[in-house]
């Protein structure tokens, strides 16, 4: 190893342990000393470190006397030193985590592929819902919850959607299904939105309950109308409800012989949705009004709304029954002029044909 | 606000140690760069380090010391990722994914650079973006934001960070997927 000696206080060792200040050899507190003057003069203070070029920097290991060790970076390095700095090996452990974590991520990719399937279906279902597209989210939202069933979000975003298209029965299964009607946050504005909505919904069906029992009482039809109306108004999004009521309200009609309330009720009903009932209706109220009053005009109107019935019924089985039922009192009413409900048709004419 | 030590903060997050200083390496690897010596995790302060040759090139510089912050956050959304939606989404019980977001989080609480790997760059690159070096330039505000965020650590801020990306580039993902 080199020598080197301290120009200041003649220190002799190592040269490895001097620096080199304005061209001098110094041993660290000389150099202190020397430096802070020169920095209080206002001179430059920068110094640096000596190397012993025949010992290496970074393993220490001696070269002899008379050889340096060629400097890398301003160092010098044994050969072996040199070789591992200037191409640092990656450890084969670092190499094999590696490939071994990359596997695991493979394997996570595709065991997650039905994770990933189930979220596109809850975004998408989410985005539609966030469209007031509620029908069309519903299925998306119910494909998510079938990977999903723990999932809070896609719970509460089908129970939403499924409660503004007033499907309660739907958003019943959901929200009791979910974790026993548990959820995480019970604060989270999405949360406490569909409970607006059920609690809404619940009460709607309470009053809907009440009105169709009073509905089977006689003469209760008026009252049952109103409570049917007070749950469709409670619960807008359920369109049955408002059926209901406007079916209860045409009973209620009926049943105070109101025969232009009818009429009026049931033409409101068939230019809202025209369909094989709405027809039936309609024509049932106008067989009423020609009873009552012998215009021809009504009898005529009643047997145009009775064929167009007639004809929205073909090829549903189930619709063509229904209608011929109907059909055949309204028939009744308007050559007869007598106006007479269901359970008096049927005792008059069915129970004795049934006899036979 | 509760103290955990740092070195118990290292070992719960040690791949996050180890990609940060592999990134070092590779980077300085990437530039030729001799280096002198690495530690990819070790129980002290710094948990991990690796000594290299100085340089001039201030893209070189750039690259050494921020490129593990780029690719820690790149790997912390690639992990987190793959296990965002069973655990955050659909809340489903797989260990799995569970693990991967362990190995996200880790990964992203250790992206940011070290303090003195900052102030090396902050000492440069005003000079170099007078000289018109462009990523100097452009490098200047990601330093300042980044040095100020890193005494946050304190505050966990590192993890933080952490979090913000395993979770909002996640989302930014499939959001973007399910619109797709």
């Amino acid at each position: 190893m080199r020598q080197g000696t301290c120009c200041e206080c003649g220190l002799t060792t190592t040269i490895r342990s001097f620096h080199s200040f304005t061209g001098k050899t110094y041993c660290e507190p000389c150099l202190w000393k020397a430096s802070q003057q020169a920095s209080e003069k206002g001179e430059p203070s920068e110094y640096i470190s000596l190397l012993d070029n025949s010992v290496c920097a970074r393993c220490g290991s001696s070269s002899g006397d008379t050889e340096d060790y060629p400097t890398i970076g301003r160092l010098p390095l044994c050969p072996t030193c040199a070789s591992q700095v200037t191409n640092w090996p990656y450890p084969t452990w670092l190499k094999a985590s590696l490939a071994v974590l990359l596997a695991l991520l493979a394997v996570a990719l595709v065991h997650g592929r039905r994770y990933f399937h189930a979220g596109r279906s809850m975004y998408q279902g989410e985005r539609l819902v966030e469209q007031q597209k509620y029908e069309a989210a519903i299925p998306y939202l119910r494909e998510a919850l079938q990977v999903a069933p723990g999932s809070d979000k896609a719970a509460l975003l089908e129970a939403k959607a499924a409660l503004k298209v007033g499907d309660v029965e739907e958003a019943q299964k959901t929200l009791k299904g979910h974790n026993g009607g548990h959820f995480e946050d019970e604060q989270d504005p999405r949360f406490l939105e569909v409970r607006g909505l059920w609690e809404r919904a619940l009460q709607a069906v309470d009053k809907a309950e009440r009105a169709s029992k009073l509905a089977e009482q006689p003469g209760q039809s008026a009252e049952a109308a109103r409570l049917m109306h007070e749950a469709a108004s409670v619960y807008p999004e359920a369109s049955g409800l408002a059926i209901s009521a406007d079916l209860l309200d045409e009973g209620a009609a009926f049943e105070r012989k109101d025969y232009d309330a009818f009429v009026a009720v049931t033409q409101k009903e068939w230019k809202e949705r025209p369909g094989p009932d709405t027809a039936a209706s309609l024509a049932s109220a106008l067989a009423c009004k020609y009873a009552t009053t012998g215009n021809a005009d009504y009898r005529q109107q009643s047997e145009e709304m009775l064929r167009k019935a007639d004809q929205m019924t073909q090829g549903n089985i189930q619709a063509m029954k229904s209608f011929e039922e109907y059909a055949e009192r309204i028939h009744y009413r308007l050559v007869s002029r007598e106006i007479i409900d269901k359970p008096e048709y049927d005792r008059r004419f069915r129970q004795t044909s049934q006899r036979k | 606000m509760f103290f955990i030590p740092g070195p118990v903060i290292a070992m719960l997050t040690f791949p996050g140690v180890i990609v940060h200083e592999a990134g070092h390496l590779f980077f300085c690897k990437l530039f030729k760069l001799q280096v002198y010596d690495v530690c990819f995790f070790r129980f002290g302060n710094p948990a991990g380090y690796v000594l290299h040759e100085k340089t001039d090139d201030f893209n070189k510089s750039f690259f050494v010391s921020m490129g593990p912050f780029f690719a820690n956050t790149l790997l912390c959304v690639v992990f987190c990722t793959a296990a965002f939606l069973p655990v955050w989404e659909l809340k489903v019980n797989d260990p799995l994914a569970y693990f991967f977001y362990w190995l996200g989080l880790s990964i992203g609480m250790h992206a940011f650079p070290s303090t003195t790997d900052l102030s090396n760059l902050w000492a440069v690159a005003p000079v170099r973006a007078k000289q018109g070096n462009l990523l100097a330039l452009i490098s200047l505000p990601l330093i300042a934001l980044l040095y100020v965020l890193n005494f946050g650590r304190v505050i966990w801020a590192d993890l933080g960070y952490g979090i913000a990306v395993g979770i909002l580039g996640p989302i930014a993902i499939f959001r973007a997927f399910a619109r797709a």
